[in-house]
């Protein structure tokens, strides 16, 4: 059993000071084996930070990180799953599924991690799963200004997942559920 | 000895010996002794029941405590997910569970993948760590206020070692009965089998039909019957404890590889955590004080002081060795003690010390006392607490020279710490068999003195009243205590007296000695005046018949029978009652008070009185006199003591006689003499002596010489003995006693320390008349130049403390007048003594 969270889109410290206090006092070392990080941190501080919950940290970039080392998107397999990670600003039209398809596609991937629309969103699409944590913060976005600070957790159990989405609405963290099981033939369970 | 604790103390053995039915079954005998399975008279029918119920518990804890999150999700389709998520903060949620257990397993694998490294063959392999790991989990989830403390696993480790021995014992039986272990249902499932011959399954499908019970127990034994009845009992109950179709069925074999970790788990918990034994592993390992402790120290440190306090009665000299290196007792026996030893043998080794150490219940034996002495001494109210201890005093023995070797605290803990790999496990076992009895009866000395640990060696390292080990100070001593000590040493000097006069009188007859040795002393009242008013009509025969006896005939009498050390005892009687003749000015009190003792001794020996604290002293008293041949360096000073405890008039000459005996090697092997005598019903302690002697008897040779070496102190011993003695006022008598009882000790250590093994001597005396009983006339002579020689001593000495005392203090000098002239006439009455000595063995 593994946990992966996948967090993204902070933009700290242009769009908010710091992840909600509500997070941080969850967010605690010792849990999460790896962490995948969509972009746009977007200082050092907060990389620091988040190696600190979990030394594997996996990030790509988002067009405001500071730190231009960052790849432009990443995979990597965790247990029997194999997981792709990108910003998304690359992806044009931004947060499309079909256009997201077609880069999980591309990079053979059961799992896409994607963010940049800042708008939480888990699709089951041809036998894999394209999760958009949101962003952790809940900055703003170029699309709107109302967004609820969010980010995913996905518990990793052979061939199952399941994504847990932590979402901050009205100061209370709401959390949601959705498995997914991925079969041998890498067709869609549900 | 007193017979309550005696019989207490040979039924746990009595037991372990009926329990030999599983003799080659290790693991079974284990769990009878920790008490998961019912004692012997049980059937295999009750073993395997409640075999079955403790893994069925076990089942069900496991069940209900190993969380899996992914697992229970589908079961309760409504989990609350603000609570039971990854990342919730609640306690009580599943994740949160699972990461905790999560976190323990981790810790515990840290341990566990060093355990044993050597022993790689089993503990290393996955499916052991994965039991291992498992059980001790769950332990520490059941016992959270525990938790898992470093050491756990080296105690659990031998435990399913065993198991899995008792698993490979089990498969080489089946191989070798063969036809009565075969089951020929399962023979018929297996395909390679299935139907090959026509006959099996016609007689199979006979029974089947016959078969009037489904599960098909009923045929399979009696199918069995003419083949079992011919395997002998032991590999019946084998064959009866892992038939699948027994009670209980499969869940009741008990020697199941499938239930290891059940029973592996069961016998853990007993041993750590049995709610009514005394000895509760848990405690040991728990940093904080136990409830109910008055001293407020981790339990692990009051069980290492009471270990110290049992090796300060049995081997003082290297207790205070100990203590001046600064070497406190947890510092090894944390280690020894929490891992039961685990560190120091080898696992072969290990599990023989277990076998004794579990073999000995675990139940407060003294329920009373337990409650009434504090914690220290807890750990020795179970007859298990008390081997556990005396074991780690007997390793201590064990490394007795090299440890009295090191001059440093690291040095001392290194020894302590690496035991040598050749040292004998049978022999510390024996040996800390021989000492249970006397850390037993420490709960008692514990309790009357009020339970501190550290207080006896406290009292005995001197008068100064410090307690420097003694982790907490106690009250003052109150004067009962040394009054309570003085009576013991008044007894026991009376006891000896008996002794000797049995054995010139009834040969040793073995039958009143026991009955002398149990004798409760409750009410003996050491003021002098008492003595003499009761004496004067109480049997002046019994000192008459004494008194009577020609020099010429006592020492015919005796010279072919007994050995030269009695001689020198019969001796030191004959002194006193010789003097009592030929000095009928004095002989009023003198004899008053000798008569006065015997009859009291007689009275009391009739009555005997209920048991009460006095006794229970006593009877340690008598174990600290016996362990101190063990030690070598108490001998002297328990005997002088007690010797010393005489009324003020016969001090001065008891006391001479008494010194002039310990140092020529007379009141060693008397003392062993005594105890072997009486106390043959005492097999431990009888054993211990026989293996003392044997060691002792290395010494044989150059002992003349070290006798010679010490000769000169122990003669400065009785001088500042007689000093103190005609200098002290007598307005307290047992105190004044006492005090000179304790210089003579003190003296007595020095002694010892200084010159090597005085003791050593007495012993190789003893063995060496034991041996050839042509050596006695040598002995004999060279005890009559020694008395001379010490004579001499007291004869100046004496002279000038006249001189002194008359100066200094004028109402001290009627008594010490009067003591002193008997004092004189005793010593010239040793003279002649000593001349008739050496004219006879010329």
């Amino acid at each position: 059993m593994v946990l992966v969270l996948a967090i993204g889109d902070l933009h700290i410290p242009h769009r908010a000071p710091d992840l909600p206090a509500k997070f941080k006092s969850m967010l605690v070392p010792g849990k999460i084996q790896h962490i995948l990080c969509t972009g746009n941190l977007c200082i050092k501080e907060v990389h620091d930070y988040l190696k600190s919950l979990s030394p594997d940290l996996h990030i790509t970039r988002g067009e405001y990180d500071e730190d231009v080392r960052y790849p432009e998107n990443k995979t990597l397999s965790i247990g029997q799953f194999k997981l792709g990670l990108c910003h998304g600003h690359q992806i044009v039209p931004w947060g499309d599924l079909d256009s997201l398809a077609m880069l999980q596609r591309q990079l053979d991937i059961d799992i896409l991690v994607t963010g940049h629309t800042h708008q939480f969103k888990a699709y089951k699409h041809e036998g894999g799963v394209i999760i958009n944590p949101g962003s952790a913060t809940g900055a703003y976005s170029s699309i709107t200004y109302d967004v609820n600070p969010s980010f995913v957790l996905m518990d990793i159990d052979g061939l199952r997942v399941v994504v847990y989405v932590y979402e901050l609405i009205d100061g209370e963290v709401k959390v949601d559920k959705i498995d997914f099981k991925k079969t041998a033939t890498t067709q869609s369970a549900h | 000895m007193p017979p309550v604790p005696a019989s207490d103390h040979a039924s746990p053995i009595r037991e372990s010996i009926s329990e030999s039915r599983f003799s080659s079954l290790r693991g079974v005998r284990w769990r009878i002794d920790l008490g998961i399975l019912p004692k012997s008279p049980a059937s295999i029918d009750d073993i395997r029941r409640v075999a079955a119920d403790s893994r069925r518990r076990y089942a069900h804890l496991r069940r209900r405590l190993i969380v899996d999150p992914h697992l229970s999700k589908d079961e309760s389709k409504s989990p609350d997910l603000i609570v039971d998520n990854p990342l919730s903060q609640s306690p009580d949620s599943l994740w949160s569970r699972y990461f905790r257990n999560a976190e323990l397993e981790k810790m515990l694998d840290q341990d566990l993948s060093r355990l044993y490294p050597d022993q790689e063959g089993y503990f290393q392999t996955a499916t052991c760590q994965a039991m291992l790991r498992q059980i001790l989990l769950l332990w520490c989830l059941i016992h959270p206020e525990c938790g898992y403390r470093q050491g756990m696993h080296e105690l659990l480790a031998p435990l399913l070692y065993v198991l899995h021995i008792d698993l490979q014992y089990l498969s080489h039986v089946r191989d070798e009965y063969e036809d009565c272990f075969s089951d020929e249902f399962h023979g018929v499932s297996l395909p390679e089998i299935e139907l090959s011959s026509a006959y099996r399954f016609e007689k199979i499908m006979n029974m089947n039909t016959a078969a009037t019970d489904k599960d098909g127990s009923v045929q399979e034994k009696s199918a069995k019957v003419t083949s079992l009845d011919e395997l002998d009992p032991e590999t019946k109950d084998i064959f009866l404890m892992s038939d699948a179709y027994g009670v209980e069925g499969e869940l009741g074999v008990v020697l199941s590889e499938k239930f290891m970790e059940h029973d592996a788990y069961c016998m853990f918990d007993y041993l750590m955590n049995d709610a009514n034994s005394v000895v509760v592993m848990a405690e040991l390992f728990s940093p904080s004080p136990s409830i109910g402790s008055s001293t407020g120290l981790p339990p692990i440190i009051e069980a290492s002081s009471a270990m110290y306090q049992l090796l300060s009665i049995i081997d003082s000299s290297l207790h205070s060795h100990l203590v001046e290196l600064g070497v406190e007792p947890q510092y090894f026996a944390l280690r020894w003690l929490r891992l039961l030893f685990g560190r120091e043998f080898s696992l072969e080794d290990l599990l023989v010390v277990w076998d004794d150490i579990f073999s000995f219940p675990n139940l407060v034996s003294f329920p009373d006392k337990a409650n009434e002495s504090e914690l220290g001494c807890r750990i020795l109210c179970s007859p298990r607490g008390a081997f556990i201890l005396a074991m780690a005093v007997s390793m201590l023995l064990q490394l007795r020279s090299s440890i009295l070797a090191t001059e440093y605290a690291t040095a001392c803990l290194q020894r302590l710490l690496n035991l040598p790999e050749d040292i004998s496990v049978k022999k510390l076992i024996e040996k800390a068999k021989s000492l249970q009895s006397l850390a037993r009866d420490t709960v008692f000395s514990c309790s009357t003195q009020g339970g501190i640990p550290g207080h006896q060696h406290g009292g005995r390292r001197g008068q100064s009243l410090s307690y420097g080990s003694s982790p907490v100070t106690p009250n003052l001593l109150s004067d009962s205590y040394w009054e309570e000590k003085w009576r013991l040493l008044h007894a026991a000097e009376e006891l000896d007296k008996e002794n000797c006069g049995d054995t010139v009188s009834s040969d040793m007859a073995n039958g009143p000695l026991i009955g002398r040795f149990n004798l409760p002393r409750t009410a003996s009242d050491p003021c002098p005046t008492d003595f003499q008013s009761e004496n004067k009509n109480v049997g002046p025969s019994d000192t008459s018949t004494r008194v009577d006896r020609n020099h010429g005939i006592y020492r015919s009498d005796k010279v072919p029978r007994i050995s030269a050390t009695e001689e020198s005892l019969c001796l030191e009687i004959e002194a006193e009652t010789d003097y009592v003749e030929e000095h009928p000015d004095q002989d009023v009190i003198v004899k008053g008070l000798d008569v006065a003792e015997e009859s009291r001794f007689n009275a009391d020996n009739s009555l005997s009185t209920a048991t009460s604290p006095h006794r229970m002293v006593n009877d340690h008293e008598y174990d600290s006199e016996d362990s101190s041949i063990t030690s070598s360096s108490l001998i002297g000073r328990t005997c002088d003591e007690a010797n010393s405890a005489e009324n003020p008039c016969n001090t001065s000459i008891d006391k001479d006689e008494n010194s002039i005996a310990s140092s020529r090697s007379g009141q060693g092997p008397y003392s062993v003499e005594k105890h072997a005598a009486g106390l043959k019903k005492w097999k431990p302690l009888s054993g211990r002596f026989q293996w003392l002697r044997r060691f002792n008897r290395g010494y044989a040779e150059g002992n003349m010489g070290n006798r010679i070496a010490v000769e000169p102190q122990k003669s400065y011993v009785v001088a500042d003995n007689c000093g103190s003695i005609s200098g002290a006022p007598a307005s307290d008598p047992c105190h004044n006693s006492y005090e000179v009882s304790r210089n003579i000790e003190d003296e007595d250590k020095n002694v010892i320390g200084t010159s090597g093994d005085p003791c050593h001597s007495s012993f190789e005396a003893h063995g060496e008349i034991e041996d050839e009983d042509k050596n006695v006339a040598g002995n004999l002579r060279g005890i009559a130049k020694a008395m001379l020689e010490n004579i001499q001593v007291i004869e100046s000495i004496f002279k000038q403390d006249q001189g002194l005392d008359g100066s200094k203090d004028s109402k001290s000098t009627t008594i010490s007048g009067d003591g002193q002239a008997a004092a004189m006439a005793a010593l010239e009455e040793l003279r002649n003594i000593s001349n008739f000595l050496s004219a006879c063995d010329d």
